[in-house]
């Protein structure tokens, strides 16, 4: 089992890479008072980017109260107004120390992370001390960016000076971001970058304004993707109200309507475009306007969709209707959609909100909190979620136990109202589980004859054994096992210095 | 479990193995021993309607009563032509199979000349287990050779393990530690004159050394009795998982004596012999009156044995008596045994053909252990329907997992890719079932096929039309030879 943290990137093993070519005879450019009045910076200035140095610690979802060893990120974050700094989720996620670093005179201070969205894998935080970014130039956003245009990318030398990378944009769309299945604006880069170091986030600047940050990079084709600005400037303006609210979600998998015999089966004829709702998921916004399996999606926000689920931006060409859901607009509000079904045109308005991570059954991750567990003289309760599936390394579809990958995989298939999945992940063998040592993971069904359906009911279903005996049954062999209640609570004490758990529970 | 290696396939083992000159040999062992050389024709799933390979190989056998005899099931799968010889006699004599038992690997042939017979002796069976660190001789033609070889090994071990051939099916098994190589397959294992079992399976010499499988004489009489009645019935089960009871607490909740007696039913497979009648939580205590230990193990010929020794041993039709305990109290309960046919579906099957519906260039199959043979499956939804077809009772609505296995590419199915491997749920609302529904939906004229898969985005719709108008460009552009295949 892989027990080291994994990493998000999904191209190459790491998004590791720092440090492009230094020119020769490029000097690092001045840092001059700045010009009250700057049109359009002629380049992107050290000024603006400070070094950023994170040590993680990730939990350990099968011992779920040990935090594994801490690791530290680089990465190099973007200064904007406020004194805030701009890096990756990635870079910060799980932290356990953050500081700032400032490239030419290695002065540091500790750092707070003030607001965090891993679904758009962006952060900012502040330093604590407040005069620390005092010479800083903050850094203005790009506001667009089209295919062709050439972007540096800014990387720092580990003398303090700026090595510059010229890259050029090839494709804006929208692309899955690390964490699991979420779909967001990127642009993609073909860009010759040298790793020599780690790199959580790397900036991108275009006519000296930032246009992106860097989410990952493949160094054998070359090409990078970037959280662009339009993003980034809908992160800024959501952090701005609290609560945070994330990008907002329809929650509708769809599937293209390619297929000509499919049209016209679906009575889509002539320019009648749109894509097929393949599944919608419980809780969603679309789920709370009735949209259905089966309903052909045409418009959204006034835009007919294509075939494929694309529609024609502005300012970026044909890309994925998602932008407009998640980017173009705030939370709160309403978007027109139209759809087809059975062969009538509906009109809904779409309500504009951000999936709530803790309704699903199996949240897809899991960051800066402990997991949470339950143990009952040894026999570990826990609640499914992919971040523990994914302890079987890279190839935990098929590595982990199936059963528990099917139900995180397959979860919208499941009622709304089934709760979270409660399993018995391991037991830790002590007298009073005698013959139970090799069971596990097994998903539970019930705890003296209540429902399990989160891990609270487990803590309240204990508090009543039956006849002295606490029974706990599971949805598959061996179906059911006993222990005795009073020696439960009389070894409780001996089992937790036994296994040196620091404590009984986390909920 | 697929370390096992079948010992039919001549591979090329170079592992030295204590052989002896077979002129020493019992004059009734060499009397009694026949070559045996099968061609066999293996079925091929990825493309059914093709005739397969053809490939050659040697195993044993030997005479028993009757003027009969025995080998490997193994040795003669899928057989399209058998030929025996014998010591002694250059000529080789044709044969067929007469019963053929794939979920113990054995067999009986009978040659088409009974003059074959002349001058051979029916070997006898002993109706006991051998002891433990007795001396066994085995008989066979490893490695292909033309003459007989002996090797010598002692009795190493007793258990139940998994029958390779149908990698479905464990039953009692003896281990020796003599060599048992390709060619051994179906020869006699003598001690005292009489035969004490069949060598049969192995491992390949990386896996484990000086270990070799043969079939105790349980086993092999008891398929001689089941074929009395003219055919082979399969083993029967009481198609149930049970769990060892240990646990003071799980004892005492269960109202159970600390006696080291019992184990727990885990789960009772629907559609099986105990179905209806024992149920999940029951604690069974003894079986046809012998005591089960909390570990699940009867005392019979002398040794601890898994209980299903005592259901092993029975025929299709008979029953077992078992002793449980179910809510504190004790109960007397009858199960009349049959063979549960889901398991089937994770063994090897033998002697059949291949079916398929080809159907706008869309190969539809059962998904089963044959099926496996010749394709990976990488579709999460339908490994995983696979793999819980019993243990969750998805077999109770759908005896036959029907999945489109192939595409062959035309214009009617140029968006179907995304379908491949998904399990067909419905064509045109008729719930399918089985591969014979798939046929019986595509046979019903309609406008438009609507096929349903399991867990799929959308529906893959075909034009009637479109389906006509390609059928039989598809079979030429293919060398499709017939577009169904429904009998086995």
């Amino acid at each position: 089992m892989n027990r080291r943290p994994l990493p998000f990137a999904l191209i190459t093993a790491l998004p590791v890479l720092v440090a492009g070519l230094l020119h020769a005879g490029t000097t690092p450019p001045p840092t001059p008072t700045p010009e009250p009045v700057v049109e359009k910076p002629a380049g992107p200035s050290t000024a603006s980017i400070v070094r950023v140095n994170s040590t993680n610690q990730a939990f350990n979802f099968t011992r779920p109260w040990v935090k594994r060893p801490p690791y530290t990120r680089r990465g190099i974050g973007v200064i904007l107004e406020g004194g805030r700094v701009l890096v990756t989720s990635e870079l910060v996620g799980n932290q356990s120390y953050v500081e700032l670093e400032n490239p030419v005179t290695f002065e540091k201070s500790t750092a707070d992370v003030v607001r965090v969205d891993y679904e758009a894998n962006l952060a900012l935080i502040k330093p604590q001390d407040d005069a620390f970014l005092a010479s800083a130039i903050a850094a203005t956003l790009a506001p667009t960016a089209a295919v062709g245009d050439t972007i540096e990318i800014l990387q720092i030398e580990p003398n303090g000076s700026a090595a510059r990378t010229p890259g050029v944009i090839t494709t804006i769309s929208v692309a899955n971001y690390p964490a699991d299945g979420i779909g967001l604006l990127t642009y993609k880069l073909s860009v010759p970058l040298q790793f020599r170091d780690n790199s959580f986030t790397v900036p991108a600047f275009l006519d000296g304004q930032l246009a992106g940050i860097l989410m990952r990079y493949d160094a054998r084709s070359q090409t990078a993707e970037l959280i662009p600005s339009p993003v980034i400037s809908a992160f800024l303006e959501r952090a701005k109200t609290e609560p945070y609210q994330s990008f907002p979600r329809a929650g509708i998998a769809f599937s293209p309507t390619r297929d000509p015999q499919f049209r016209r089966y679906l009575g889509m004829n002539g320019e009648k475009n749109g894509v097929y709702v393949a599944s919608v998921q419980h809780g969603s916004a679309a789920a709370k306007i009735g949209v259905k399996k089966g309903d052909v999606l045409l418009e959204v926000g006034g835009f007919p969709l294509d075939q494929d689920g694309n529609y024609e931006n502005p300012q970026f060409g044909k890309i994925p209707f998602g932008h407009i859901i998640a980017t173009e607009n705030l939370p709160g509000g309403t978007l027109p959609i139209k759809i087809l079904r059975d062969g009538e045109l509906l009109d809904f308005d779409l309500p504009l909100e951000p999936r709530d991570p803790t309704a699903v059954i199996s949240e897809s991750f899991i960051m800066d909190r402990q997991p949470r567990y339950y143990v009952l003289g040894g026999i570990i309760f826990q609640e499914l979620s992919r971040p523990f599936l994914r302890e079987w390394g890279s190839d935990w579809k098929s590595e982990a136990p199936q059963r528990l990958v099917f139900l995180d995989e397959f979860q919208d298939e499941l009622p709304p109202n089934r709760g979270k999945i409660v399993f018995l992940n391991q037991v830790l063998p002590a007298d009073l589980t005698l013959g139970y040592e090799q069971i596990g993971p097994i998903v539970v069904e019930r705890i003296n004859d209540r429902p399990i359906r989160r891990l609270e009911d487990v803590a309240e279903a204990v508090k009543s054994p039956i006849d002295g005996f606490h029974k706990i049954e599971f949805d598959s062999d061996p179906k059911v096992i006993f222990l005795d209640a009073s020696l439960v609570e009389a070894t409780a004490d001996e089992l937790r210095q036994a296994y040196d758990l620091p404590a009984l529970n986390n909920l | 479990m697929r370390r096992l290696s079948s010992c039919f396939a001549l591979l090329a083992f170079v592992t030295a193995i204590a052989c002896q000159s077979a002129q020493g040999a019992p004059d009734e062992v060499r009397r009694s021993l026949v070559r045996i050389q099968a061609v066999a024709q293996n079925p091929d799933y990825a493309v059914p309607w093709n005739t397969g390979q053809v490939i050659q190989g040697v195993g044993a056998g030997f005479v028993i009563e009757g003027n009969r005899i025995m080998t490997n099931a193994h040795v003669v799968s899928n057989a399209r032509f058998i030929a025996l010889t014998k010591e002694g006699d250059p000529n080789p004599y044709p044969a067929k199979v007469l019963h053929i038992a794939h979920d113990c690997d054995l067999a009986i042939l009978e040659p088409i000349n009974p003059a074959f017979f002349d001058g051979m002796t029916a070997l006898p069976f002993r109706d006991a287990l051998p002891a433990i660190e007795s001396t066994v001789m085995v008989y066979g033609y490893p490695i292909g050779g033309e003459r007989l070889s002996v090797t010598r090994g002692i009795v190493s071990r007793i258990d139940f393990q998994e029958y390779s051939h149908s990698g479905a099916d464990a039953h009692l098994v003896i281990q020796i530690d003599a060599a048992i190589n390709p060619g051994n397959s179906g020869g006699p294992v003598m001690q005292d004159g009489k035969v004490v079992g069949v060598a049969f399976q192995g491992y390949s010499g990386d896996v484990a050394q000086s270990t070799g499988y043969m079939i105790p004489t349980s086993v092999a009489l008891r398929f001689l009795r089941d074929i009395e009645d003219g055919q082979y019935d399969n083993y029967v089960d009481l198609a149930l998982t049970y769990y060892p009871l240990f646990n003071p607490a799980a004892r005492a909740a269960l109202g159970l004596q600390q006696d080291g007696l019992g184990v727990m039913v885990g789960t009772v497979f629907g559609g099986g012999s105990a179905d209806g009648i024992v149920k999940s939580g029951d604690v069974i205590v003894a079986l046809d009156g012998n005591p089960v230990a909390s570990d699940g193990t009867v005392k019979m010929d002398g040794s601890d044995l898994a209980m299903s020794e005592i259901v092993e041993r029975k025929f299709k039709g008979e029953k077992v008596d078992l002793k449980v305990i179910r809510d504190g109290q004790p109960l007397d309960l009858t199960v009349a045994l049959n063979e549960p046919f889901p398991f089937t579906l994770y063994a090897n099957a033998y002697d059949v053909r291949p079916r398929y519906v080809l159907f706008a260039g869309l190969l539809f199959q059962p998904l089963d252990q044959n099926f496996l043979s010749s394709a990976r499956i990488e579709n999460q939804r339908t490994r995983y329907y696979f793999d819980h077809f019993l243990a969750d009772n998805l077999y109770k609505e759908r005896p036959e997992i029907v999945i489109l296995s192939n595409i062959l590419s035309d214009p009617v199915n140029a968006y179907a890719a995304e379908f491949r491997q998904g399990i067909v749920d419905t064509i045109n609302g008729e719930s399918i079932k089985k591969l014979d529904d798939v046929a019986a939906a595509f046979a019903k004229p309609a406008e438009y096929y609507v096929i349903e898969f399991l867990g799929a985005s959308r529906p893959l719709v075909l034009e009637a039309e479109a389906v006509t108008a390609s059928r039989d460009r598809i079979l030429t552009r293919y060398g499709v030879r017939a577009d169904a295949n429904l009998k086995p």
